[in-house]
């Protein structure tokens, strides 16, 4: 959001330099986006939504705790009123304005929910399927997002889900396979997050398909899993960086190209675990290379954290290839030899890039 | 005004909602230990190294374990984690219930035998070749104040402990009371 508003106002500062509005109008500009900003990120909503965490943790933990002092319909009602008290304070707060103390209030009723569940399961000693209690603090969370359009319960819901997902689908003793419901309760989560207007909630649903990929690899699904997610993370990334600006709009949230590498990363370290050797090396190690290569053009270098992320990537595929060939053969000495060689490799690919770059943000600035 | 009104409408709403489902959770449990039939079962330590799970026991029973001949429908175990009924009924004079059948969960008991109660469970994965199916009732753990785990876990392998068990007419079991021997350890009221 900060990185937002900077790049606002160096735009504002061109238009200026242009002679597209005047001094005042970009004084008037700035003021704009500094007070927008800083009504997003304030330092008490930081430390609201820190101390609804705290209140939460503080919930389970009592309730793990199996505190015989009290009654434990006591202890039930408490938690009950503390429901209560949690939307009521989401409430008190919407109405006053204090938009994200009221999320931290609606996380503390849902944290409360669970806690309940929990309770209710130790008092009559309750066994067996945590998932689908797991899956219904889900649903609770996300029909109360729909009823309260908080984001921050959307963002719970989908955190929820993911656990579940995880929980159902991975068992130590045998291969899992992540459920059939979690594609579909994602994508309902989505829409929901568009009714509820959660960035937030769209950016661990991203992260929480991947770890999807990651849980169909584990239970057996190395190859066609992993390959869908390169595909789809390259034709996201594709999309994102042709949109350019627009593509914040279109996605509702920033950073899709970040997402999108970030994701094709994880596809290739898959990828790699499957294929350790000979050809299907190569052709990983190689689909990788073009990639970052493809991203840095693809771009023309115009986002920092792409750029970064590409040279990133090169570099951690280098060592990869070089240790999955060669390294078991070298001893230390040789290691750090090849190591330097490979550092300057990298920076010489780098240093490259950011020339080529550098004179077309030059020529750039010159032709308007 | 009107907005007012729907943002204490909506938490109070949502509140209702999260609050009335945890109720109706209890009431449903207090009301098989209520209304359910008793039925006391044999408890049989699970796994002797591993019964203490932070705090509650883990525990299993000896119609945990049953035989695949009381399976009238071999089919049945074929499905993987397939819901079944079991149906109890007293033996002997030690007043324990043992399992005298054993049926998918769909369809409705053909056999109505007043003396006899069924019990609902779920087979614990695929049952392969084995002679024995392993079937869970949801009453295999029992959570214990911090602390008193360990002699009852240390005790399970030593002595018969049993447990007085309340089962629903859906075949819902709820742990009811516990004993070591003749002596009650605990006793859980409806609330």
């Amino acid at each position: 959001m900060g990185n937002h508003a900077t790049r606002l106002k160096s735009e504002i500062d061109g238009w200026l330099a242009a002679g597209l509005i005047d001094t005042e109008t970009a004084g008037r500009l700035h003021a704009e986006v500094e007070s927008r900003a800083g009504s997003r990120f304030g330092f008490a909503s930081v430390l609201a939504a820190f101390a609804a965490l705290l209140f939460a943790a503080a919930i389970l933990l009592f309730v793990a705790a199996n505190w015989e002092a009290m009654p434990r319909l006591l202890r039930l009602g408490l938690i009950l009123l503390l429901i209560l008290l949690g939307y009521g304070f989401g409430a008190v707060a919407t109405l006053r304005g204090y938009a994200r103390l009221a999320e931290a209030g609606h996380l503390v009723g849902i944290a409360a929910f669970g806690g309940g569940m929990a309770l209710i399961g130790q008092m009559y000693h309750l066994s067996g399927d945590e998932a689908q209690a797991l899956l219904v603090w889900c649903g609770a969370a996300a029909l109360s997002a729909a009823m309260l359009r908080s984001s921050a319960l959307t963002a719970a819901a989908v955190v929820l889900a993911t656990v579940w997902m995880w929980s159902e689908g991975w068992d130590i003793w045998r291969d899992g396979t992540p459920p059939a419901g979690a594609l579909p309760i994602l994508a309902m989560l989505w829409a929901l997050s568009l009714w509820t207007r959660s960035a937030p909630a769209r950016h661990v649903i991203i992260l929480s398909l991947s770890s999807y990929v990651v849980l169909a690899v584990v239970g057996g699904n190395v190859v066609v899993a992993p390959a869908l997610l390169a595909a789809g993370a390259a034709i996201l990334f594709v999309v994102a960086v042709r949109l350019g600006a627009r593509a914040e709009r279109v996605f509702g949230m920033g950073g899709m190209p970040v997402h999108a590498m970030l994701a094709f990363g994880l596809a290739m370290v898959l990828l790699h675990h499957a294929f350790g050797d000979g050809a299907g090396l190569a052709v990983v190690a190689l689909l990788s290379f073009a990639a970052c290569i493809g991203a840095l053009v693809l771009s023309r270098g115009a986002d920092r954290a792409v750029r970064w992320l590409a040279y990133l990537g090169f570099g951690v595929e280098l060592c990869l290839v070089y240790v999955l060939t060669i390294g078991t053969m070298l001893g230390t000495a040789g290691f750090l030899l090849a190591s330097g060689l490979l550092l300057a490799l990298t920076a010489f690919v780098v240093l490259r890039f950011e020339r080529r770059f550098k004179m077309l943000r030059q020529t750039q600035e010159k032709t308007p | 005004m009107k907005s007012r009104f729907r943002v204490l409408g909506a938490a109070l709403l949502v509140a209702a909602l999260q609050i009335g489902f945890l109720a109706a959770l209890v009431e449903g449990r207090a009301s098989i230990l209520r209304d359910g039939r008793e039925v006391l079962l044999k408890v049989e330590p699970v796994d002797p190294r591993d019964l203490l799970r932070g705090d509650y026991v883990r525990l299993g029973y000896a119609i945990s374990t049953l035989d695949r001949s009381l399976f009238a429908d071999q089919e049945a175990l074929l499905a993987h984690d397939a819901e079944i009924m079991v149906r109890l009924a007293p033996g002997g004079d030690d007043g324990l219930w043992q399992a005298v059948g054993a049926r998918p969960a769909g369809p409705p008991a053909v056999v109505d035998d007043a003396d006899t109660v069924e019990i609902a469970g779920r087979i614990d994965g695929t049952p392969g070749g084995s002679e024995t199916v392993r079937v869970t009732y949801g009453i295999e753990r029992f959570y214990l104040p911090e602390g008193q785990g360990r002699p009852i876990e240390r005790d399970l392998s030593v002595r018969p402990f049993r447990m007085l068990v309340a089962v629903a007419d859906d075949g819902q079991a709820q742990i009811k009371a516990f004993f070591d021997g003749q002596r009650r350890l605990f006793e859980e009221a409806p609330y």
